[in-house]
């Protein structure tokens, strides 16, 4: 057997031996530690020491420039994956949204087993990820914040309920309060070091001594942690009213697995959707790998539904076969993200014809947008305006319904160029008709011609290029081979063009096709 | 110089066939196509048009304009690849949701177009490939070459463009016989109707012999 030999020299930053940290400029320019390993801990390190001061104590700490932002993003896709635990996860406000995940799991740890199993299943997961966890389950944001951080045994899991708490924090130091660096040195010079030395002060003393500049007060700090006010928290997002999940022992590897478990997992959202008389318009699709990842995938439908039937065949639209599975899902958590009451007859005013075609439209057209696209579904929209290619705008065809434009302003071309494409034409009179012109560099003799049509210009709405925006007339003219053309030209002579050199000769433009 | 098909003296075949094929002689009678195809919908039939056609199709010919389509309520689709047109159009006209399906679609496979064929059957609805070339096998029940013509004199001023004409080739037809017809837009319903032969149109005689019709299936 052969010894297996290192493919590259060891990184010294790797190896928990070493005294290492991450370092971050402050406001002043001057380099601090933001982050230390447990070795460097140990050596006596702490958080927000100057580095020089550090390398005076440990000269062989080595230090790496942190990436703030890289780690926003990482902890924001661990509270997406966290979502597994708890329909509301959001990220710990405090030190910048970077060290900490709030789960709100009322009423959901019956589901694990218990808040204990619970805990430990939460810390086994994130050490298989490969990330360390402190945790503890407390009655308030604040109280488990404290518990986890400053909690005994490590973090391993303290379980606080509404008697206990009290006990619970009463041994803490004051820091576990969330309170700033300027709120603790005066709390020490009072002499109040545990959390339980504040049980017995007068509340109005102690709220008008400690009142910090951001108004967030060491009473106010204890009063959130027992409970006696509230905090909100923002969620990473916004915890879904219905949403049906499912767990397995064995990760599922294969798409098709993922299928079966999804048309489950469709019929429990539907019931409590029925029973509720709602019907979802937007549903999201979130698998959990077991490397501590999600993969999601969102259908929309322009009509609000329940008909799980339905939705597989959307998801499958959508690329449920391209779901990123890693190594495997582990989870399948299936959420209706908009929901709408559902009336069970719809529209009682149309005809039972009529709304069955409705419906069948409605049904094709979310078919249409899963596989191709929202954008990529499109219907016209009239909008108010005379300038043509303004006057009707494509929007994507989810949840309305294709209506047929009016033509009450002449004849128009049936298909549009948009932008309008230059023209070379030579006219009889420079503001009639044009008697020849060439188009796509082909020559074309006109022998008839109906104009102009004036069409004011929008003058108050500005071109990009910031020049005059000027009248168009529109001719219809058919060429000697019956093609009929929709020209106009920009710019009227005389009003707007006096031959001045400085000024843009009138010019040809082709703005769509007749038939 | 284009070569005038004959004129057919049969019935002008107006109810449309479940599935039908149609192009433009010429890059510049895409409008007359598109208007062409409009009008193959089931007399009636108030249900939404889809289209669906690659990008770089309404780059080159324009968008479908509502206003210039008034009374059609219109769908877009533009799709990247075949595939994924044909399985638009198949969607489409198996809902029952449409009167018309449209594709810009080349290179349709008879297996495809049969597939066409049947969910238009069972959707009630008409389907319609517009490819570049008639050619290939396809389970249409009629090919259709459209060409512009000449518009019809306008009462008020014979100087403007009157009311829309085509000529609209049958190439070939299951049961029928290929032939020609000219048809022209009516003012009033935006139709296609059989323009009135004796109004003098300045095509070739009935009969004109020598064009290609076509094979016959």
């Amino acid at each position: 057997m052969r010894a297996r030999r290192p493919a590259s020299p060891p990184d010294p930053a790797l190896d928990p031996q070493t005294p290492f940290a991450l370092v971050l400029k402050n406001s002043r320019g001057a380099a601090i530690l933001h982050a230390l390993n447990p070795a460097a801990r140990r050596a006596g390190l702490r958080r927000g020491q100057t580095q020089a001061d550090a390398r005076a104590m440990i000269p062989h700490l080595i230090c790496k420039p942190a990436d703030p932002e890289a780690d926003a993003r990482a902890l924001t896709a661990l509270a997406v994956w966290a979502g597994r635990w708890s329909p509301s996860v959001s990220l710990d406000p405090a030190s910048d949204g970077l060290e900490g995940l709030f789960l709100d799991v009322t009423g959901a740890t019956h589901l694990f087993g218990g808040e204990a199993a619970l805990l430990a299943q939460i810390r086994d997961r994130l050490a298989e990820a490969g990330a360390r966890a402190r945790v503890a389950v407390a009655p308030t944001p604040g109280a488990a914040w404290a518990l986890a951080r400053w909690g005994e045994a490590g973090g391993e899991g303290v379980i606080a309920d509404e008697e206990t708490v009290r006990d619970h924090l009463a041994p803490l130091p004051v820091e576990a309060l969330r309170i700033d660096q300027r709120t603790l040195a005066q709390a020490r010079r009072f002499g109040l070091k545990r959390i339980g030395d504040l049980y017995p002060m007068p509340r109005a003393g102690l709220a008008r001594r400690f009142r910090d500049g951001a108004g967030v007060g060491l009473v106010q700090r204890l009063d959130q942690a027992l409970g006696f006010t509230g905090e909100a928290l923002t969620p990473v997002r916004p915890p879904p009213k219905y949403r049906a999940w499912r767990t397995w022992m064995e990760p599922v590897e294969d798409i098709e697995g993922v299928a079966a478990r999804l048309s489950e997992l469709a019929a429990d959202l539907s019931a409590p959707l029925l029973r509720d008389g709602q019907g979802a318009k937007a549903l999201t699709l979130t698998g959990f790998r077991s490397d501590g990842g999600t993969s999601g995938l969102s259908v929309r439908m322009g009509r609000a539904g329940r008909d799980a039937g339905i939705w597989l065949r959307l998801f499958r639209e959508a690329g449920l076969g391209r779901l990123e599975l890693g190594l495997g899902l582990d989870a399948l958590m299936l959420t209706a993200d908009e929901v709408e009451p559902m009336t069970a007859l719809q529209g009682v005013l149309e005809s039972e014809a009529g709304t069955k075609q409705a419906e069948s439209l409605a049904a094709l057209i979310d078919r249409l947008t899963a596989r191709l696209g929202e954008d990529r579904v499109l219907t016209p929209e009239p909008v108010d305006s005379w300038v043509p290619e303004r006057a009707e705008r494509w929007r994507p065809a989810l949840g309305r319904s294709p209506t047929a434009a009016n033509d009450d302003t002449g004849r128009r071309p049936l298909l549009l160029l948009d932008p309008p494409e230059p023209v070379e034409a030579i006219a009889e009179l420079p503001d009639g008709a044009p008697a020849r012109f060439t188009w796509r560099r082909l020559s074309r003799r006109v022998t008839r011609a109906d104009g102009p049509e004036r069409l004011s210009p929008e003058w108050w709405r500005p071109r990009p290029d910031d020049r005059q925006v000027r009248t168009r007339d529109y001719y219809r003219v058919e060429d000697d081979e019956g093609g009929r053309y929709w020209l106009f030209r920009e710019g009227l002579y005389g009003r707007e063009y006096s031959g001045d050199p400085d000024e843009r000769a009138p010019s040809w433009w082709m703005h769509g096709v007749l038939p | 110089m284009t070569v005038a098909p004959p004129l057919s003296s049969d019935l002008y075949p107006e109810p449309p066939a479940p599935l039908e094929e149609a192009c433009a002689s010429e890059p510049r009678d895409m409008a007359a196509l598109l208007l062409f195809a409009l009008s193959r919908r089931i007399a009636g039939d108030r249900r939404p048009v889809l289209m669906t056609a690659p990008r770089v199709w309404f780059r080159e010919h324009g968008r479908p304009y509502g206003p210039g389509a008034a009374g059609v309520p219109l769908i877009l689709a533009p799709t990247t690849t075949t595939a994924e047109a044909l399985w638009a159009l198949e969607q489409a006209l198996r809902s029952g949701a449409v009167a018309l399906a449209l594709g810009a679609v080349d290179g349709a496979s008879l297996a495809q177009t049969r597939r066409l064929d049947f969910a238009a059957r069972q959707g009630e609805a008409v389907g319609l490939i517009l490819p570049r070339r008639l050619d290939g096998l396809s389970a249409a029940r009629r090919r259709w070459c459209i060409s512009t013509r000449g518009s019809a004199t306008d009462p008020d001023d014979p100087r403007a463009p009157g009311p829309a004409r085509l000529v609209a080739e049958l190439v070939r037809g299951r049961g029928e016989r290929p032939g020609a017809w000219i048809l022209e837009q009516d003012d009033e319903t935006h139709r296609l109707r059989l323009a009135d032969r004796l109004a003098g149109d300045g095509l070739a005689a009935i009969g004109h012999a020598g064009a290609p019709s076509g094979l016959a299936a």
